[in-house]
Parts: structure tokens; sequence; C-alpha cells
């Protein structure tokens, strides 16, 4: 991460990527290149692509035509084994439903992004509590995924998300299932994190969130990229 | 309703796999109960149907005729509770040595004057050719009337001591077993019988004292001591139920076996199936179905695969059920009783399997009809924290491979879904266990009743039937025997029928010498005789005759005496027979010589070849050997297996089914756990895991409760006294590949939901969640 930062390298180059599923087209000839510190936030209305977009650029999907790189990975190139390894190094992900893992407690939720790797039970495991009290859920450690509140668990959600100081941080709506308090919280969470170099890239439905965390819109329709143009926020 | 119908109609679709699962369970489950319901029914009801159809006699008396003259006799059918009476018919008792090759015409034989075969009660059914019409014809009784067609036995001629010579003209059979054999009237008082024949049915004669009762009130106008015998149609009825051969009792429990687990396993997929749609049923719920309507769309769901499920395995049971139930009846004495079952059977099982299943799904849906839309949204995604927990933590800070250590912490976060994959293992494993152990214990017990292959038993030609006699004496004849290349034991035998001081029946003793006969393994109590003196006997041998190992007794034989003890008891056999050695006989008969001896070869030696051998040594033996091990061996174990088979099949559905469900379930965790970076392996691995420590903790129970089951069963069902051998039937290698199977399943059932995870892509998973 820190050498693509540090010259604010192109992370993420999406080239004519196109997604189809059967008849639907999800994404239609998407180019779009992401540098390293970047915040950019995805707009645009349901069902015009922005899930499918993140899931290029996660390596969870391939496209049925163009290519997707990432830290200098052509991701159409990897096998499905060598995309868990890409995912684990280089990508945290942020879903609308948290996507805890419900029969771990919180801590072992997200110490287990850095057990996959091989790293021992004792250091993730500590890793993952600084995480959680920098999260301030730290208290909650031991709670099964069904006991905690919504803004509770995306904040575990995200602690996972960063357990391996992924290169890129995807969001997809991670203030959508979460009232406005906690919606809030968790935005300046990730507004945070940008300050620090953390690359992000969000979707989201709401306005105030794309424009107070990324420096970069990205307005898409269609399954295409419609408009970009800067924020007000961000670096 | 439409909206119910539909409703399911869609769930049906979208779980495919699941209502195919539902569907084979029912069928696998339908067609073994319609089995295991007809072997029952037919133990019993087809001898009832044979012997009314032929108004079998309640009770077949004999007289002496010197007591009771015929008029008397004639005069008891008009006697109170006496329904129907035949006779008098004269009644002769002779011995008839072997001359031809058929078995029911040889031996001490009844034979009865009756004019034909109908009449009032005992109406005879000629199998193959006609009734006697002149003296010097004879009809034989067949006790198994679906035995071979044996054409040849007409018109062979039977000889006796005392007797002119007789023509077979007929082949019977009596369901009453009112004689072995039958002549004219005229041929009969030839004879000057001693003894006279009343056939009776009576209007009370369910149960002993009543057919005492009858016999008593009967008897009541006769000079006393008149009655010199009577069977009673219990005793008949009482053989064909316990099928000589003491298999059907196991078979019995096999039945009864399959039915439970069928019942188990259904129970379990079915609830199964409505506990993973608890998420459905709260989605429903939300939408506004009522309680009423969710359950019928359940029971809907599983109904229809159970119904489909159930016509096709009640069919598939039908075509079953002949060739099953010809094996499973077979050496059976049935007369003419058609073996088969009643048409209630798959009736029953036809409209009992769809309900059975409506009701195992019926408490689950209750449940879930009780449970708010919120609760069964979230169910089963709730563990509570607790052991649970500890173990987890335990776990994950193991020195493992975090996907075995995630593996083996899955089935503590949910011990409800675990309880019932583990259930489901446990009553398969457990009885696919007792099944295998039933299987192997009666295939040993069948196989012990045959000679084994590379036996061959050597007769000694008699003059009396026209036979050569051999130019060598006995002990000769055993050193040739024994000369001939390829023999491995020689035993040499001859029958005698002994008086036992003090007893009203004889015995057949067996005296033997030579190299022990495989007969000593077969020694369930005591042992096999070593010395003079010492007697072994099958228990029908000695509870007939009030005897017990250990006990005394004289034996009579030309005037002279010889003291023996009893040694040892057999696993079964016949009541007349018992063995001993030579040095006993040599007591009661200096000069006896065998006439049988029994020639095993070593492996490999081709029979034909010693047999041709033998002859050309000395034409005055004749060998004999069967070159098929065994045919009832094959048919138990062919029974055995059907249902072994039937049991292994519904069993693996059910885990198979079990673990499917509970791994679809995971497969949007599955999905999250990729998109964290697990590796197609490691979610692999992990799911494997999972389910191998279920499977093999499901075998750590299982094993030892299907051992224990079976020994309980060969230890209590049946009249067989099984030598331990046939017991320990579990070697080291059949425990490893029960316990193998148990994971193997288990495994292939999370294998085919987890590798289909691991193959979709994950954005596919997390968008169909
Ligand atoms: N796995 C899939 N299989 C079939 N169709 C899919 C799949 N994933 C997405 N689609 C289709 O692709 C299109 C884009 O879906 P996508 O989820 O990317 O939209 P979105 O912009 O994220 O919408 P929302 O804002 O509602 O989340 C939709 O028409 C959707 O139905
Ligand atoms: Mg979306």
């Amino acid at each position: 991460m820190s050498e693509a930062e540090k010259s604010g390298q192109v992370l993420v180059d999406l080239a004519g990527v196109r997604k189809e599923y059967g008849q639907a087209v999800a994404l239609d000839g998407v180019t779009l290149q992401i540098r390293a510190g970047e915040a950019a936030a995805v707009m645009g209305p349901s069902g015009c692509g922005k899930s499918t977009l993140l899931n290029m650029i996660a390596g969870l999907d391939r496209p049925t035509a163009g290519t997707v790189t990432v830290a200098g990975h052509d991701l159409g190139r990897l096998g499905e084994s060598a995309l868990a390894l890409f995912r684990r190094r280089h990508i945290g992900m942020i879903f609308q439903f948290f996507n805890l893992i419900d029969d771990l407690p919180a801590l072992d939720n997200v110490a287990l992004a850095a057990q996959l790797t091989g790293t021992p039970a004792r250091t993730a495991r500590a890793r993952a509590l600084d995480l959680l009290g920098e999260l301030g859920v730290a208290g909650r450690k031991d709670a099964y995924p069904a006991t905690l509140s919504g803004g509770q668990r995306q904040r575990v959600g995200v602690a996972r998300a960063l357990m391996n100081r992924p290169a890129l941080l995807l969001a997809d709506e991670p203030t959508g299932a979460l009232d406005s308090r906690s919606g809030e919280q968790v935005m300046d969470l990730l507004i945070d994190l940008n300050q620090i170099g953390q690359t992000l890239l969000i979707v989201t439905h709401d306005l105030e969130l794309a424009t107070r965390c990324a420096g970069r819109l990205i307005e898409f329709a269609d399954g295409q990229v419609v408009g970009q143009g800067a924020a007000g926020a961000g670096r | 309703m439409s909206a119910v119908w539909r409703t399911a109609r869609a769930a049906v679709a979208r779980r495919r796999v699941q209502t195919l699962l539902i569907g084979l369970v029912v069928l696998c489950c339908t067609a073994t109960a319609v089995l295991a319901l007809g072997l029952l029914d037919a133990a019993t009801t087809p001898f009832d149907r044979a012997f009314e159809h032929q108004r079998g006699a309640h009770v077949v008396a004999s007289f002496d005729a010197a007591k009771a003259n015929p008029a008397a006799l004639a005069r008891t059918a008009a006697r109170p509770g006496v329904q129907a009476a035949a006779g008098p018919f004269g009644q002769v008792v002779a011995d008839f040595p072997r001359t031809t090759d058929i078995p029911e015409a040889e031996g001490p034989l009844t034979i009865a004057g009756r004019a034909g075969p109908g009449g009032p009660v005992d109406r005879v059914s000629v199998l193959y050719g006609r009734w006697a019409r002149a003296p010097g014809e004879i009809v034989l009784n067949l006790p198994a009337a679906d035995g071979p067609r044996r054409p040849q036995a007409l018109g062979a001629r039977l000889t006796a001591p005392g007797l002119p010579p007789l023509t077979v003209v007929g082949l019977a059979s009596s369901m009453s077993r009112s004689a072995d054999a039958w002549v004219t009237p005229a041929q009969m008082a030839a004879l000057r019988p001693r003894a006279v024949q009343m056939l009776y049915r009576f209007e009370e004669a369910a149960t002993g004292p009543e057919l005492r009762a009858a016999m008593a009130a009967l008897s009541d106008g006769l000079p006393a001591g008149a009655l010199a015998s009577a069977a009673t149609h219990l005793a008949l009825r009482q053989a064909f139920a316990d099928l000589a051969a003491a298999y059907l009792p196991l078979l019995t429990v096999f039945g009864v076996l399959a039915l439970l687990v069928a019942v188990l396993i259904v129970a379990g997929v079915v609830s199964g199936a409505v506990v993973s749609g608890l998420r459905h049923i709260g989605v429903l719920k939300a939408l506004g179905f009522t309680p009423g309507q969710v359950v019928a769309v359940y029971l809907t769901m599983v109904s229809v695969p159970a119904a489909i499920g159930a016509a096709l395995g009640a069919a598939a049971g039908a075509a079953l059920a002949g060739p099953v139930l010809r094996a499973a009846f077979q050496g059976v004495d049935a007369g003419v009783a058609e073996i088969g079952f009643g048409g209630w059977v798959p009736g029953v099982c036809l409209a009992g399997m769809p309900l059975l299943v409506a009701a195992a799904a019926l408490v689950p849906a209750l449940r879930a009809r009780r449970l708010s839309a919120a609760a069964a949204i979230s169910a089963g995604s709730a563990p509570r924290p607790g052991r649970g927990l500890r173990v987890q933590r335990a776990l994950g800070g193991a020195r493992l491979p975090r996907p075995v250590s995630l593996g083996l912490g899955l089935p503590f976060a949910r011990p409800g879904r675990t309880a019932m994959t583990m259930a489901a293992i446990v009553v398969g494993l457990t009885s696919v266990t007792l099944t295998t152990g039933l299987g192997v214990t009666m295939a040993a017990f069948a196989a012990a009743d045959r000679p084994p292959a590379g036996q061959v038993g050597v007769r000694v030609g008699e003059a009396a039937f026209g036979e050569n006699a051999p130019r060598l004496d006995d002990r000769r004849i055993e050193a040739l025997l024994r000369s001939l290349p390829g023999v491995r034991q020689v035993t040499a035998k001859v029958f005698r029928q002994v008086r036992l001081a003090g007893q009203a029946r004889r015995g057949d003793i067996n005296f033997q010498r030579g190299d022990t006969s495989p007969l000593a393994a077969q020694v369930v109590q005591g042992r096999w005789f070593d010395g003079p003196g010492q007697i072994v006997a099958p228990p029908a041998f000695l509870s007939q005759r009030g005897l017990a190992v250990g006990d005394r007794i004289t034996l009579l034989l030309n005037g002279r005496r010889a003291e023996a003890r009893i040694v040892g008891r057999l696993m079964s056999g016949d009541a007349r027979f018992a063995w001993a050695s030579w040095d006993t006989l040599t007591a009661l008969d200096p000069r006896a010589s065998a006439d049988t001896y029994e020639v095993r070869l070593a492996a490999g030696v081709d029979p034909r070849r010693y047999a041709d051998a033998v002859r050309a040594a000395d034409p005055g033996l004749h060998p004999s050997f069967s070159l098929e091990t065994g045919t009832t061996a094959a048919t138990v174990v062919g029974v055995a297996g059907v249902f072994t088979a039937l049991l292994i099949a519904v069993a693996a559905l059910g885990v198979f089914n079990t673990v499917l469900l509970t791994t679809r379930e995971r497969r949007r965790e599955l999905g999250v756990l990729k998109s964290i970076g697990m590796t197609p392996r490691q979610v692999t691995v992990m799911t494997v895991t999972s389910v191998a420590a279920q499977g093999a903790a499901g075998a750590l129970i299982a094993i030892p409760a299907g051992m224990l089951a079976h020994r309980l069963i060969v230890d209590n069902v049946g009249i067989v006294e099984f030598p331990d051998a046939m017991k320990d039937v579990f070697q080291p290698s059949h425990l490893v590949a029960l316990a193998l199977a148990g994971v193997v399943i288990a495994v292939l059932g999370a294998l085919a939901p987890a590798c289909s995870a691991a193959r979709l892509t994950v954005a596919a998973v997390l968008h169909a969640e």
C-alpha cells in the first residue's frame, strides 16, 4: 500500500469493463481509475450496477469483457485461490448488511481475517482488540453478531475490513442499514481513515455521505459512468 | 388457497435437491415397510388361508382299533362341540428303507386308508397324478408343495418289510398332515391296521385348553385308553410360523428395524426441511400469510414429494416382495400355502407414509406457526453464548490451521442444528452396524447348515436296494478314502436308532470316528464329545426328552446297555438326532460298521475327480457332493442383504440430506469468508472438517450402540443359540469400514453444497442471499 500511496499511483484501473447477467447488462463498458490515497464515492439509482462494480474490483466476480487491474494485479489472470490471496492482502470490504459470521463472536470475526493468512491467534486477537477499541466496541468483543446493534455490527465489520491493512477499502452502502446517528459515526470513521492515507471507494445513495467523505464523486447510470467531479470534502 | 399452492410450488422448485431427497427417502422407506410388513404378514396368514381352504383338521386323532370300534368312533362326529369329522380311516406305520430318490418315501411313514381326497375335513390337494383307486397304489404327502416338480416320483415302486409293493400314483398335500401317505380303504384293510384315524374340526379350537376340553368331551363315551394320540393344528401353525429353520425371527427383526429406522429418518428429513425453512417462514409471515397458511405451505411442500415417493415405493416394495418372500420361506414345509401377503400391506404403507411425513412436518410447522415473524427470520442465526463460546474461543486460539479450527467450532455454535445432523448420523450408522452384523450372523448360521464346498459324502452300497456291496470292509474303506489324493479329513459315521432308558421316544444317534466333524463348531454349551459315553445333541432333542447338558442317560440297543452323559448342546437341529463317538457304539454293538464317510478335501481339490477315484477303487461306494455352497445361505443372505441395502440407502440419504441442508444454510457465510480472503481450498477444508468431526463423533456413539443391539438380538431372538463365533461378527476392518462410511457419507453430503458454494463466485452467493 505504502509504495503506491506515496507516489499517488493508479491503484485501481478499469478498462472497458462489461458485465452481463444473462440478458441483463449490469456494467456497460466502464473505464475508471482510482489513485492511492483517494476517497471516491459512487452514486446512482438502484440497479445501475454499483455493487457489481465493487465486486469486480474486489475480485468477487469476473467481468464479461474488459480488464480490471488492482495494485498491479490483472485480476483476469488470477485463479480463484490467487484471487483469495489477493483479497486478503489488498482489499477490505464493508457491506450494507454487515455479513459477519453469525457463529463467531465479534473478536474472532475480526481476528479471522488475519488468521486466514497464517497470523498466530494471539497476535491476530491482540490487533483485533486494538481495532475494536479504536472503533469503540471493545466492550462487546465476546458478543455474537445477532446480539449487537446495527451500528455495532458495522463497526465490527469495519474493524474486520481493516484487519489486514488493505490497500483499498471498499464499502457498499456502509450506512444503508443504520440509523442516522450510527450512520454518522461510521461516516466519521471512514473520513478519519482516509485522512491517515486509506484509499476508499464508497457506494452510496446518500449525497451527504458522498460529499463529506469523498474527494471525488462518480455518477453511475445504466451500468455506465455518466459523470465525475470533485466533491467538497476529502483530500 | 391458490396463494398457498403457488408459494409451495415455488418453494419446491427452488429446493429441487431437497424435494428429490424427501421423495427418495420416502420411496426407500415405503419399499422397506412393504417388505417388512409383508414378511410379518406372510409368516402367519398364508397358513390360515390354505388351512381353511382345505377345511383343515383341528385335531388328527388316532385310536386303538382294538378298544374303539368303528361305529362308536363314527358317532363321535355328532358329539357337542364337534363341527365336522372325517373317518374312521385305518392307519398303519411302516418303515420304508431308501429305495428311491423320493425323500418323502423314506423312513417310518404313517399310511391312512382313504377312498378320496375330499370330505368334510382335511380336503387334501392332489398336486400331481391322481388319488389311489386300486390296491397296490399309494399317494404321498408333500410337506412343501412348491418344491421342485418331481414327475419321476409318479410310478416309483415302494417296498417295505411286511407290505406288498406299492406304486406311487399321486403326490398330494395335506395342511393338517393327517398322514404321510394314503392307500385305498381296501388296501388298508388288507394291511390289518391296529390304529384308526379320526379327523375333527371343533367349534372352539383357538387354544390348547379348548382343544383338550373338546377331546376330553369326545372320548367320554369311548373305552378308557382308546385315544392313542392327538396332533393339533396349533403345533402345525407354530411350526410354520417358527419356520423350522430359525432365521425368520431374525428376518422379522430386520423388518421391524427397517420400519423403525425408516420412520425416524423420514421424520428427521422432513422436520429438517421445515426447520431450515424458518427464515422463509418468517418472510411469508411478514408478507401477511396467516399462521394456518404457513403451515399449509410447508405441509404441501413435503407432502407432494412424499406422496409420489410413497406410490413408487409401494410399487417397488410389492415387486421386490415376491423373490424376497420366496427366499425367506425356502425350506419351510408350507404345504399348499401360497407364500404372499395381503393387499392391505402396500395399501397401509401407501396411505401411512404420507401421513407419517405430514405428521413429522406438522410438529416443526406448528412451532413455526407460533413463532413471531421477526423471531422466525432470525431463527437459527442467534447462537447463544455459553459453553459454545468457550469452545469457540479455545479453538480460535488453538495451534491449528484456522479453517480446521473453524470447522471444529461450527458444530458447537449451533447445538440444535448439530443435534439434528448427529441424530441422522447416529440413527443411520447404528442401524447399518446392526444390520450388517445380523447379516453376517445369519450368513454364518445358514452356511453352518449346509455341507461346505469340498465335502464329499461316500455311502456304502446296499444289496437290498439292488446296489453292489463294497468289496472292502469298513476299516479298509476308511483307509482307502484317506489314501486317495486331495484328502484333508475323513469322518466315518453310522446312524443307529437307540432306546433311551426311561424315555418313550427313541433317538437316532450318529456314531462317528476319525476326524472331528465340522459340526463340533456348533456346540453352544458344553463341548464336542472326546471319548466313550459322551453325547452331543441339539436343543430340541434335549427339551423333548427333558434332558440337559450334564445329565446321565442309559442307551439300549440289541439287549446291551451303555451309560452316557450329555456333554454338549448344539446350536440347532432335528429333535430325533444326537451325536456320539464310535467307542460308545462299540459298547452296544461290537461288530457295527460305518455306512457313510464324510470326506473333506483340501482347498482347490475337485470333488468330481475325487468321486471318480472312489468309484474306480470300489464300485460298491457311492460318493455324492454338491457343487453349490448352500442355496439357503445364499437366499438368507440375499433377504438380509435387501434390507441392509435399503437401510443403508435410507440412512445415507438421511445423513446426506441433513448435512446438505445445514451446509446450504451456511452458503452466505461461505461467501463472506471468501470475500475476506478464504481460498476455495480453505472453504472445503473447513466444511469437511466440520462434518467429518460430527461423523466421527456420531460413529463413536453409533457403532458401539449397533454392536450392543446386535448382541442383544442374537442372544434373545429366535430358537437358535448362536455359538460365540457367529456372534462375534465385528472384525476390526468391518468397524473401520463402518466408521469410514459414516464420515464419508457425511462428507459427501457436505461437499456438494460446499463445492458449489466454493465454485460459485462470491458475488453470486451473496447476491442470492
Ligand atoms: N448475481 C447476479 N445475478 C443476476 N443478476 C444480477 C446479479 N447481480 C446483479 N444483477 C443485476 O445487475 C444489475 C445491477 O445490480 P447491482 O446490484 O450492481 O445494482 P446496484 O446499483 O448495486 O443497486 P442497489 O443500489 O439497489 O444496490 C441489476 O439489474 C441486478 O438485477
Ligand atoms: Mg447494491
